[in-house]
């Protein structure tokens, strides 16, 4: 499943996450701010160092606040102009070196295609850009520098503040060109690379059983396409000659009867693959749980998974998964709920494998709690499942669940069988019986004994409508540039205070190290076998086991020392890092999920949050350095 | 400090120091300069006398290590001056892929200039300096002499007041350093303020005004050039129509025979000749400021 981390709104993102930025920018800015003063104290003696001091923070902000938007447009299009002088253009060379020999290794014939194309295309753009950023942005302005080039610039009215800006713009600019090239060529790549067409192997035509022909001696067939872009497909043409070529590799293909007897491949017609390159819109809820005695739970059952993300529901009991979703109402719904799920399952025996597990769902109205049964489905582990809420519902059963407070405290859902009059009705309307006020509950319950349903918030969701594919592309473009763009903002604010090769260094450092932010965190937080670096490498030399305990002893306290001292700065440090995976919204794409709106606003606001920090830092570092030596 | 005083340094000195903080080099030791407005101001020295140390100062590419220096009554770092400032550096540090004539806009953009304006001084200083037929040519393909013409070319793109020229005839051939003298007086004559640095004395005998000699970062000689050059104590006489055996007691039969005195005073002595002496009596006597020129 696409979607493995916690869903929140703008508002429950947005108020913790500014609370965090102003934490960590606080304590960066007081660590800055003692550090300048002491360094000037130190340099210049206390009165001159603090006068320098503070002097230089009136300035900073004069700099800052009074930047000429036509001094940072030459200084762009200087670093632009620079970077073609470079020869950047290989770099798109190689990009369709790549794209040209892709389609010898990308198999068309894979379970899933577009997942496979989308994932190719997008990580060697990511990978590409992101290399040619780090290294334009981390060496111009050494470059710069060590020709003295800067010396001209520097000596005309311009303010470091510019300086930075202009480079973080321009190299923006180029990773925007060349992010926008290789994603048309991409996008062409993907799309002509899927579309294929297949025709009827018309040898394997044969009359459905049980069918009874129509009055023109119609009757319909089944049968299979034949074999194209390494897959083919069952079809069946129904009398009236209409009909499809089942799913298969994630899509299918409509088909017409045009003429003939049916008995030729050039009868039929068959269209452009559908059902693959889209974009789910879906409609996600507040998840709650509910135990065994369907008390309200936090969580569900921990079943000993290391990763906690998913909690279980325990089968055949009362326990149960709630989803409470807004906006249900006919204007966004005008036809039937359809109800998307991509469920973890875990076996305390194998039972029948082959089958799956059973499971059922219950649509209750959070306001009167009438709650009505829906069909039991049987669920496979990680295969997602569409089942259809319709408008008009025939229940299997219909009973109340009230909400009612124990003698402890806690909320428990109690079942009340349905008034007569109710029990008897044939069929409920979702949005006038089920639904208060556009608010629905969807229960979701395992039904085999010992068995459970592993589920998290983003597992089970309303599936709105199916929005279009190249936008959802373009977005997923997005999160690449928004990757693109705190490179440059790190490339550039090293670039201010170290030499070209150490600024890449320290910008691949962060580049890795964005990448794999949840480790970073566990072996700051000492959650990794094996000890910090110190400890892991002595291991590594001596080839000890990493779950046995070191020897005690001189090196055993330095080695564990020095981890202590790292692992604080590495902790230090993963508060500040950006988590560059968060960014990436090629998983979005290639899944067929639409990238959402808070999705781009939240990680947008992030990136600009970072690239200002970056900005500012870079300004402080380039304008407290001498330019000349 | 007094409105014509466009530069002022007090104290000024600059130690290098090493990344440990170690000290390498005490490039100037407390500096008491000041440059008037008009008049061409020439820093003469030896190879690390401090000349470019003091240059960078004064832009605020570097930082004093005590004392201070100001150019137009502000801080050296202060952007707000090179408003008003033009720059040539010791090798014109300029964009080689830029044409000659994207180097002047994109240096015009750094200024208050329109785009109408950036054209018409872009177009006239690059007939100025003679690169109208090279206008349109990557600096990368200039000759070493066109590199400093257009360096010169950018110095002037905000019409500054004060220029700051450092070894502005390097790598000149003999007519393009004739044209470069010509062009500092005539910007001196349209009053403006030029600060240069230079190794060729004759070129800093030409142009300059007033000039300060520095060895081993400290001040020795500042003064105007032609009060500097005087031999105080020997007279010089001028004079024609004598016949050849006047010549010989030429004091007494100037007046005997009825010749006529053009000018009587002292002789100067060559630029060259100064330095060389300064730099001697700098070396004999380490530490001691030569005041006053030579042989009062």
């Amino acid at each position: 499943m696409v979607v493995e981390t916690q869903i929140l709104s703008f508002s429950e993102w947005f108020w913790p996450a500014l609370a965090i930025f102003g934490g960590v920018l606080g304590v960066l800015l007081i660590l800055v701010a003692f550090t300048g003063l002491v360094s000037g104290i130190v340099r210049l003696g206390p009165a001159r160092g603090m006068r320098h001091f503070f002097r230089a923070i009136g300035t900073g902000f004069v700099d800052l606040l009074l930047m000429s938007p036509r001094r940072i447009f030459a200084l762009t299009w200087l670093s632009i102009k620079d970077a073609f002088r470079r020869r950047i253009v290989i770099v798109f060379a190689v990009f369709i070196l790549m794209i040209s020999f892709a389609g010898w290794f990308l198999d068309p014939g894979n379970d899933h295609p577009l997942r496979l194309y989308i994932t190719f295309v997008m990580t060697a753009t990511n990978f590409l850009v992101l290399l040619l950023v780090l290294f334009l942005s981390v060496f111009s302005l050494p470059t710069d520098l060590k020709n003295k080039t800067l010396h001209t610039v520097v000596t005309k009215p311009v303010r470091a503040s510019e300086i930075v800006l202009g480079r973080i713009l321009g190299f923006s600019a180029i990773g925007t060109i060349f992010l926008v090239a290789m994603g048309l060529v991409c996008y062409l790549f993907v799309t002509r690379g899927l579309i294929h067409t297949h025709e009827v192997d018309v040898a394997t035509l044969e009359v459905l059983a049980d069918a009874e022909p129509d009055a023109a001696g119609a009757a319909p067939v089944k049968g299979k396409s034949t074999q194209n872009s390494r897959h083919r497909h069952d079809l069946i043409v129904d009398a009236a000659g209409k009909g499809r070529l089942e799913v298969n590799k994630d899509h299918w293909h409509p088909l017409i009867r045009v003429g003939g007897d049916g008995k030729k491949a050039s009868d039929y017609k068959i269209g452009s693959p559908e059902g693959m390159l889209i974009a789910r819109v879906p409609v996600y809820g507040k998840l709650r749980f509910y135990d065994r005695e369907r008390n309200e739970k936090e969580k569900g059952v921990n079943v000993g998974d290391e990763w906690t993300y998913r909690s279980y529901i325990e089968g055949d009991s009362l326990a149960a998964a709630v989803w409470t979703f807004d906006g249900v109402t006919p204007q966004n719904f005008p036809k039937q709920l359809p109800v998307e799920m991509t469920l973890g399952i875990f076996r305390t025996h194998k039972g029948d494998i082959e089958t799956g597990v059973a499971g059922n769902l219950l649509v209750r109205n959070p306001k009167t709690g009438l709650t009505v049964e829906r069909p039991v489905f049987i669920s496979k582990e990680f295969v997602t499942d569409t089942q259809i809420v319709p408008r008009k519902i025939t229940p299997v059963n219909v009973f109340y669940l009230r909400n009612k407070k124990t003698e402890n405290g806690e909320s428990k859902m109690v079942r009340e069988e349905a008034e007569p009059q109710t029990a008897n009705r044939p069929e409920f309307d979702l949005f006038d019986d089920l639904s208060d006020n556009g608010t629905v509950e969807i229960w979701l319950q395992c039904l085999d004994t010992a068995q459970f349903f592993g589920v998290a918030q983003a597992d089970l969701y309303l599936k709105a409508k199916d929005a279009p594919f190249t936008p959802n592309f373009i977005k997923g473009y997005f999160g690449l540039w928004m990757q693109m763009v705190l490179v440059v903002g790190f490339g550039v604010m090293f670039s201010t205070f170290l030499s070209g090769p150490v600024a890449g260094i320290a910008t691949l450092g962060f580049l890795v190290m964005g990448l794999s932010r949840s480790f970073v965190i566990d072996l700051a937080t000492g959650q990794t076998w094996g000890g910090g670096p110190v400890e892991s490498f002595i291991r590594i030399l001596t080839q000890q086991n990493v779950v046995t305990e070191m020897e005690e002893g001189f090196r055993t306290t330095v080695a564990k020392t020095a981890d202590g001292i790292l692992m604080f700065f590495l902790r230090a440090m993963s508060h500040v890092l950006p988590d560059l995976r968060q960014f990436s919204a090629s998983d979005y794409v290639a899944y067929g999920f639409n990238i959402s709106g808070n999705w781009i606003t939240e990680r947008g606001l992030t990136t600009l949050s970072f690239v200002v920090v970056l900005f500012v830092m870079g300004y402080f570092f380039l304008k407290s350095r001498e330019v000349a030596k | 400090m007094p409105n014509d005083v466009i530069i002022e340094t007090r104290n000024l000195t600059k130690v290098y120091r090493d990344f440990w903080g170690r000290q390498k080099v005490r490039a100037l030791k407390a500096l008491d300069l000041e440059v008037r407005r008009g008049e061409v101001f020439g820093l003469l020295g030896p190879n690390g006398s401090g000349k470019t140390t003091t240059i960078k100062l004064l832009l605020g590419l570097l930082f004093p290590t005590s004392g201070e220096v100001l150019v137009f009554d502000k801080e050296a770092t202060d952007t707000v001056k090179n408003e008003r400032i033009g720059y040539l550096p010791e090798e014109s540090y300029l964009y080689k892929f830029l044409t000659a004539e994207e180097t002047l806009d994109f240096y015009g953009r750094l200024f208050k200039m329109s785009r109408k304006v950036r054209r018409q001084r872009t177009s006239e200083l690059i007939e100025l300096v003679g690169l109208t037929a090279a206008k349109r040519r990557q600096l990368r393909e200039y000759s070493k002499g066109m590199t400093r013409r257009i360096g010169l070319a950018q110095a002037l793109i905000n019409d500054p007041e004060l220029i700051v020229l450092d070894e502005p005839t390097t790598g000149l051939d003999p007519l393009g350093t004739r044209d470069m003298k010509r062009m500092i007086l005539e910007l001196r004559d349209q009053g403006k303020t030029v600060v240069m640095c230079s190794h060729q004395l004759d070129d800093v005998q030409d142009v300059c005004d007033r000039i300060a000699i520095l060895y081993e970062g400290e001040l020795k000689e500042l003064g105007r050039v032609d009060e500097l050059l005087k031999i105080g104590d020997v007279t010089e006489i001028h004079a024609k129509g004598l016949s050849p055996a006047a010549q010989e007691q030429i004091q007494k039969l100037i007046e005997q025979d009825g010749g006529e005195t053009l000018s009587m005073g002292n002789p100067t002595t060559t630029l060259e000749r100064l330095f060389l002496d300064i730099i001697q009596e700098s070396q004999a006597h380490p530490g001691r400021r030569v005041r006053g020129g030579r042989n009062e």
